[in-house]
């Protein structure tokens, strides 16, 4: 697969499509692999494929806008959600982006390999995809891991695992699917068990230990917005100093911004140092989205999104 | 400076001893993050670490902190100065490449200006280092500034594994304070001990820096810090967990007849950070930012203090950028700048 990318970025660049093409790279380190900009043929070698390509690239599709030439992106299918989001949200046109999909077998969380093999990320030298489990190399061995101990979160419960919207693919489309055991919702259906003042502990606790770095906004595909309501300084509708208060209004007006157009993509819960369960109220607000008004976000480019539409029979339990 | 011992299974009753005078405050892990925060006893400290995700910068140049509180009562206004600290307060388990940034953190609190609040932190706070484990997290690159990892300088007692016990070096009167709490448990050490328990040698990546300062003035203009700026999300990560970096904000929180200044940490990689009243921002986009970002670190820091570095090679911002950028491949592109001029 590493092959036909390389192939396929080598003749975009060679015949002027693209500028620029948005991959993964080796970082200087084998168990790092990061956003990768390449713009010349020498560099196309260092593109690479795996189980450690995280990141949603779809985000880097905003900023080609600035610069010039067309941009070339690769996606998973989790991805594709962010590029179809964009379309729709008339963010990018689709003639300004190639997009190569690719099949995508799962991804690898870190922070969950660590804890599986009790070895740190930085022994780990390489991860192999091996059909249903993972092979990590670390120094002379070779581990095997089972793919549902480790995948991310939001890989157990991927229902579109290729990318759906492309211009080329590397190689077939394969199905993937993992037997998660529970329900999509079960982390969210936890939580609405509690009481209301249940509730409000768990989440206080977690926003309090927040420091605002503001990765979770600006990872995510969604946060485009010119100014940010919370970077206003007339009105001024947010403290900056990392208060308890200011940061619950955070997260939350966060949350509310994206209902029907969060797609699941769990970059915020990824990229936060601080561990802050955020998917968790993500997928909330993704549960109410499809509860009231049988939608979600990223699949369907014609489907109308629920909030910017009305409809007389529109549900509305909150009146 | 005298050299002690400890044995390991005595540390836990230094520190509780320790925690009875002064406030604690160790590597404690909470929900997945290692931080250095206020413990009760020394069962919550995690010993076998590497390193904080939050510096230890934030006990003395805290993520927010009041500077004071004010009201307002018909013509007259009341200030009142928030205390910084209630009482003495003891730092077990710091890294010296965090010492190390506490000693050009002085420079920028203490050398024009005096900043009464941090002064009182640092005064009031003994450190006790924990020398590096062997080998180190291996993106740690502090060899390169010229850090010895396993240097007592800049910290009241080191502590240095070697096997069942920690050597103990006494290198301040407050430190001498520290152990005689627990007098009996630091013997001293035999002449054979003396030559036999010797910290086994760090290993780590270096790179020869001393044409850095030179060559990252030299690029200023260089189309470089365009490509290199592209993967940066423009988050704040890499200012939160640099234990140097050190820009603030100033904001009064509350409403015009009562309320709190607050001081809190701001990031030159946020967009609006150099944005003016006029509405001019001179950093307009990421490559500005970016470039500022390291020349602060390599000339701007050492150029205005006569200091060394501004980077003491934590690794802490390669390891979180959720960009993928690494400021050590960054060093190397700086220091092979005839071939990126090319």
């Amino acid at each position: 697969m590493q092959d036909r990318l390389h192939d396929i970025v080598r003749k975009l660049l060679g015949e002027g499509t693209i500028e620029y093409f948005i991959g993964y790279g080796a970082g200087s380190e084998p168990h790092r692999v990061v956003p990768c900009f390449v713009t010349s043929d020498h560099e196309v070698e260092r593109l690479v494929w795996g189980p450690l390509c995280l990141q949603n690239l779809s985000k880097y599709v905003l900023q080609a806008k600035d610069l010039e030439g067309k941009a070339g992106v690769l996606v998973k299918g989790c991805d594709t959600r962010a590029i179809v989001e964009l379309l729709k949200q008339h963010q990018i046109e689709r003639e300004e982006v190639v997009v190569i999909g690719v099949a995508c077998q799962g991804q690898v969380d870190p922070r969950t390999l660590e804890e599986v093999l009790g070895v740190p990320m930085e022994q780990v030298q390489g991860v192999e995809d091996a059909g249903d489990q993972f092979v990590v190399t670390i120094g002379e061995d070779e581990r095997t891991v089972a793919k549902e101990q480790v995948l991310l979160g939001k890989c157990l419960y991927c229902r579109h695992p290729s990318a759906f919207e492309y211009d080329f693919t590397l190689g077939e489309i394969v199905p993937f699917s993992i037997d998660a055991g529970e329900s999509e919702f079960a982390m969210v259906e936890e939580l609405e068990r509690l009481s209301v003042e249940e509730r409000r502990a768990f989440w206080q606790k977690q926003f309090a230990r927040c420091i605002r770095c503001n990765a979770c906004r600006e990872v995510c595909y969604a946060c485009y917005c010119k100014e940010c309501i919370f970077d206003r300084k007339m009105p001024r509708w947010l403290d900056k100093p990392p208060l308890l208060s200011e940061n619950e209004i955070y997260h939350l007006i966060r949350a509310v911004h994206l209902a029907g157009r969060c797609i699941d993509c769990r970059e915020c819960e990824r990229v936060c140092p601080m561990n802050l369960p955020l998917s968790r109220l993500y997928k909330k607000v993704q549960k109410d989205i499809a509860e009231l008004f049988d939608y979600e976000a990223g699949i369907e480019l014609d489907e109308v999104p629920p909030l910017v539409s009305f409809e007389l029979d529109d549900q509305d339990p909150f009146m | 400076m005298e050299r002690k011992k400890l044995q390991k299974s005595d540390l836990s009753r230094w520190l509780d001893r320790i925690a009875q005078e002064h406030e604690l405050i160790g590597p404690s892990e909470d929900d997945g993050v290692i931080r250095f925060q206020p413990v009760e006893s020394s069962a919550e400290i995690a010993v076998e670490f590497a390193n904080s995700l939050i510096p230890p910068k934030s006990l003395f140049f805290p993520a927010v902190e009041s500077l004071f509180s004010f009201h307002k009562r018909g013509k007259d206004i009341e200030l009142e100065a928030t205390e910084p600290l209630d009482r003495d307060r003891v730092v077990f388990g710091i890294r010296n490449c965090d010492v190390q940034s506490l000693s050009l953190l002085d420079y920028v609190f203490g050398q024009d200006l005096e900043d009464v609040y941090y002064q009182e932190r640092r005064a009031r706070t003994a450190l006790i280092a924990l020398a590096c484990p062997t080998p180190p997290r291996s993106s740690c690159f502090c060899t390169t500034f010229g850090i010895d990892p396993l240097s007592s300088d800049g910290s009241d007692v080191l502590l240095t594994d070697v096997g069942d016990v920690y050597l103990v070096d006494v290198v301040t009167e407050k430190g001498e304070g520290l152990v005689s709490l627990a007098e009996d448990l630091f013997p001293g050490l035999t002449d054979d001990e003396a030559r036999q328990l010797q910290p086994r040698p760090v290993e780590m990546k270096k790179v020869d820096i001393s044409q850095l300062r030179e060559k990252v003035e030299a690029l200023w203009e260089d189309e470089y810090w365009h490509k290199m700026s592209l993967p940066c999300l423009g988050c704040g990560i890499c200012t939160y967990v640099c234990p140097t970096c050190h820009c603030f904000d100033i904001v009064d929180v509350g409403s015009t007849l009562e309320g709190e200044r607050y001081r809190c940490w701001d990031s030159c990689m946020y967009s609006d950070f150099a944005l003016m009243a006029s509405g001019e921002n001179p950093r307009p986009t990421k490559r500005e930012r970016i470039r500022n970002r390291y020349f602060h670190k390599f000339s701007t820091f050492p150029s205005r203090y006569g200091s060394g570095y501004a980077c003491v090679g934590c690794a802490r911002c390669l390891i979180h950028c959720p960009g993928g950028m690494e400021i050590t491949e960054v060093i190397k592109d700086i220091l092979a700048k005839e071939s990126i001029s090319e």
